[in-house]
């Protein structure tokens, strides 16, 4: 049992799986748009603008490579995230698959593999449409394609294939298939943007730039002029004037080129680790662990009548729809206790915006993600689209469902504040977050997208 | 040849089987009983699917878990396949798995998909498939090589009466020189044929329930 002939099988077998889904061309063209329009093409045009020191640096081919790493190791990571797990290899024949004697390592690497050739192509067509871009914002003359591929490259391509480690190593472990595994992800994002500001004063060396997973803070800082040592992406105030940036003088400074040849090596030994550490798929263990939840929350089973009569058609129509699909929003055996902390918050501190809304978003994310992901799956809508309330109708129940949900949970704050304030973002905020979960799990098919979305915007929601 | 000895399986606090040993030899193996008798956590735990809670499956006296998934065949109710791949591209990548010759795998997966009328459909797209062509499906790649345990978890569900009778087919011929364990709600037909039947009662299984019936 040759475990290179395994390897090559999950590889090839993944790749046709994936190039046979439009999702792939959808990925392929999601990068150059993003960086279409994240790349400012004039001083004063709209985008994500770099600024170092309080200067924006001049054009050059390693800058744009530089900026267009940044676009990929920071915002089309999440979405490079939601299509490994959301989408087309989402679902793995485990149920053979576990019982044969192949290597699990094998399979782990081809998978990884796999995944990565998605994503190295997602950053080849960004290459191509970054030499477009520099045709377009680099002055005349100072156009070096190799630059662009080079400088794009070292900042992005270590940074992809260490998602794929992770999509590889979560896929391997119970806790992190589901919900947990989104929400690890969410942090470690979020914290592979912060570090780098973190060390950004700190001599840069090879264990500084290891902190730096996403690439970019050697290259905008060590060729940066005298003085100049901090640098911001995304906005803010800028003085007229360009600074003259060296990208290269931080992409060949002592430890960066080791720290991001090192990023790849974490992230083969960490699909390795995926196959070595698989733990095999035990649904019925999980639905018995939340069996013993249930017990304790939910209730004994009705006494039994014998001689039940068929059910008649509720004359409340889609009023009954709407208590349908609330149940089920709150029908996890963690939603209670949940609910009851979310209720406890917003009845305890006084700034509800920040307090017992963002509490009570945060237990809808979970809780409004899971339902749309269990109803918008493909053989439950084919299902339902013959049922008397057709999918359209279901899913504006499922809102105002998420809209009472999110008044219920909010309501202990009607105590102590104006109730037509606390009324107004509570509605808001739970119609917002069930039209999201219920149209990206209609798209997707699956809970992920919407998980992932409403975590990020929760925490935009908290913090802004 | 496959021996369990003081097998009990629990989840959470359901025992589904309680001190369970049984031995099953080459020939038809028959598992019936009511749903929820504990038929098909005892299928998973014969073919490595699951650990047993408490006691031990030994195959040829003593083997480890690794010995014995190389020589098994195994088709549960359901697979999660790889709607976008051909069942012949599905197929291949089990031989993959299983260590197989892949041009003599994909040759013996025509003949078994022409025995159960599956053949003409090997190269479209798992996803057209009805469930009666996904269990066929399931059932070919276990077939695969030359298992010498094979575990069928109701290989014949889903089929028209025809088609189930090819399935059946396949199933004698290899339970002439396999151990096959199989799960069934249609045992009658093949009782003449099953070297054991065995069966698990209303969901408590037990080895006093389990009545080895000749």
């Amino acid at each position: 049992m040759s475990p290179a002939r395994v390897l090559a099988s999950s590889l090839v077998n993944s790749l046709r799986r994936y190039q046979r889904r439009v999702s792939l061309w959808l990925l392929l063209i999601a990068a150059p748009i993003a960086a279409r329009y994240m790349i400012p093409m004039g001083p004063d045009a709209e985008g994500v603008r770099i600024i170092i020191g309080r200067q924006l640096p001049e054009m050059t081919s390693g800058f744009l490579g530089v900026s267009l790493g940044i676009v990929v190791s920071t915002l089309l990571l999440p979405v490079a995230w939601l299509y490994l797990r959301a989408n087309t290899t989402r679902r793995q024949p485990w149920q053979v698959e576990e019982v044969t004697a192949a290597s699990r390592v094998a399979i782990a690497l081809g998978r990884f593999a796999a995944d990565a050739v998605v994503l190295l192509a997602m950053l080849v067509v960004l290459t191509l449409s970054g030499f477009f871009l520099g045709w377009l914002v680099i002055p005349s003359g100072g156009l070096n394609v190799a630059e662009i591929t080079f400088s794009l490259w070292v900042v992005a391509a270590p940074a992809l294939l260490g998602l794929a480690a992770l999509r590889t190593f979560f896929d391997a472990r119970p806790l992190m298939r589901g919900a947990w595994g989104d929400v690890v992800f969410l942090v470690l994002w979020m914290t592979s943007i912060v570090l780098p500001a973190v060390a950004m004063g700190a001599e840069r060396t090879f264990a500084t730039n290891m902190l730096d997973f996403t690439g970019f803070a050697s290259p905008l800082l060590v060729g940066a002029p005298a003085g100049t040592d901090s640098f911001v992406i995304g906005g803010g105030e800028v003085t007229p004037g360009r600074v003259q940036l060296d990208v290269f003088a931080g992409l060949l400074s002592p430890g960066y080129l080791g720290s991001r040849l090192a990023w790849v090596g974490i992230a083969v030994g960490l699909a390795v680790l995926a196959g070595l550490l698989h733990a095999p798929h035990r649904a019925r263990r999980k639905a018995a662990l939340g069996g013993r939840f249930s017990r304790l929350f939910g209730r004994p089973p009705g006494r039994v009548v014998v001689n039940a009569p068929p059910a008649r058609f509720s004359v409340a129509g889609p009023v009954g729809l709407v208590i349908a699909e609330m149940r089920l929003i709150g029908s996890g055996w963690a939603f209670p206790l949940l609910a009851v902390i979310a209720a406890g918050v917003s009845a305890v501190l006084p700034d509800f915006r920040h307090g017992g809304s963002a509490a009570g978003l945060l237990v809808l994310a979970f809780a409004l993600s899971a339902h749309a992901g269990r109803s918008e799956a493909r053989p439950f809508v084919s299902l339902t689209k013959l049922a008397v309330h057709e999918p359209m109708l279901r899913r504006a129940a499922f809102i105002v469902g998420g809209i009472i949900w999110s008044v219920l949970l909010g309501l202990p704050a009607i105590l102590h504040h104006p109730a037509l304030e606390v009324l107004t973002i509570a509605s808001v905020t739970g119609a917002v977050a069930g039209l999201a979960a219920i149209g990206l799990s209609a798209l997707t098919g699956s809970a992920v997208a919407a998980r992932l979305v409403l975590l990020a915007a929760w925490y935009v929601y908290l913090s802004s | 040849m496959l021996e369990l000895k003081g097998v009990s399986k629990n989840y959470a606090l359901k025992r589904v089987l309680d001190d369970v040993s049984l031995t099953f030899a080459p020939g038809l193996n028959l598992l019936v009983g009511p749903s929820g008798a504990g038929k098909t956590t005892l299928l998973r735990l014969l073919a490595t699917a699951e650990r047993p809670s408490k006691g031990s499956v030994t195959w040829k006296g003593g083997a480890g878990r690794r010995a014995l998934r190389k020589t098994l065949g195994y088709a549960p109710q359901a697979v999660d396949l790889p709607d976008d791949l051909t069942a012949r591209e599905f197929a291949m990548h089990m031989a993959a798995l299983k260590g197989l010759k892949l041009e003599q795998a994909d040759q013996q997966f025509q003949a078994i998909t022409a025995a159960i009328g599956l053949h003409d459909d090997i190269n479209r797209r798992i996803a057209s498939f009805s469930g009666g062509m996904r269990r066929r499906l399931i059932f070919a790649q276990a077939l695969l090589g030359e298992p010498e345990l094979l575990a069928l978890d109701e290989p014949t569900a889903e089929l028209d009466s025809e088609t189930a009778g090819k399935v059946t087919g396949l199933i004698l011929e290899r339970a002439k020189r396999s151990v096959v364990v199989m799960t069934t709600h249609l045992a009658e037909g093949l009782r003449p044929h099953a070297a054991s039947m065995l069966r698990g009662e209303a969901g408590q299984v037990t080895p006093q329930a389990l009545e080895l019936s000749p």
